[in-house]
């Protein structure tokens, strides 16, 4: 990735669904207070288009043998808890997402530019036009 | 009931990034006209409220010591995230039908349906 100072969107994914299961309730508390302070202070900065923790009694869709079919989503390391859609510079994504309180629990943050070109479509040189 | 209809927010998660192996650009370009079709008219219908891809120019961070930081771009792959729709529907199982209509189904993606948790946080205005 380049470096770059101008702003645009970013998507981080929090990754992780079960990294509060040894906490304390105390501890757990802390964590939440101490995320919920550091997305208002992005958000004051001007930083956050959106932030929200997803839920964890979702659903799975897969194709099977020709049909649509869906089935249960499973809490895991890998799995996403929530996201943060951020207006800013490539670098401050990342040091934005260092500044997780929950990365010393083992979740995992992912940063992802967001793009209006879909990149399969890139690869494959097409353009698609947008009504 | 009132008439009012109560709506609430869903993220569609769509994972697989190496959809379009094996794909000739035309094939490329019919599946692209079909996500934009189908994107337009849950926008057009109040049901889709924001929606991009996303570039595979990953970094992730991890570790207690807040300084692992692993640059991609990764390779293509099954599990990774390609792109995601919000959405303002009655419930799951109108979410459910939605992502069943995913045109990316047919290559393989996979559409994970997740209800937001509206207590905390900002969605999308």
């Amino acid at each position: 990735m380049s470096t770059q100072t101008t702003k645009s969107e970013f998507m981080l994914l929090f990754k992780g669904t079960v990294w509060d299961r040894d906490l304390s309730p105390e501890e757990l508390q802390q964590v939440m207070m101490r995320w919920g302070s550091w997305l208002e202070r992005l958000t004051r900065e001007g930083k956050v288009k959106a932030a929200q923790p997803l839920a964890s009694r979702g659903k799975t869709i897969t194709w099977k043998k020709g049909v649509a079919v869906d089935g249960p989503f499973a809490e895991s390391k890998e799995a996403i808890g929530g996201y943060f859609l951020l207006l800013v510079s490539e670098d401050e994504a990342i040091e934005i997402g260092k500044e997780c309180p929950a990365l010393k629990y083992g979740v995992t943050v992912e940063i992802r530019p967001v793009v209006e070109q879909c990149a399969a479509a890139e690869r494959a040189g097409v353009t698609y036009a947008r009504t | 009931m009132s008439s009012e209809a109560v709506t609430f927010p869903y993220m569609l998660l769509f994972r697989g990034t190496d959809w379009d192996k094996g794909l000739s650009p035309e094939e490329i370009q019919n599946q692209m006209n079909r996500w934009t079709v189908w994107f337009d008219g849950l926008t057009k219908q109040g049901k889709a409220t924001l929606g991009q891809p996303l570039l595979n120019d990953v970094r992730i961070v991890s570790g207690k010591n807040r300084q692992k930081v692993l640059d991609g771009p990764f390779k293509e792959s099954k599990e990774a995230i390609a792109g995601y729709i919000f959405l303002r529907v009655a419930d799951l199982d109108e979410a459910t039908t939605i992502a069943k209509q995913c045109p990316g189904l047919d290559n393989e993606m996979i559409v994970e349906i997740r209800p937001i948790n509206e207590g905390i946080g900002r969605g999308p205005a």
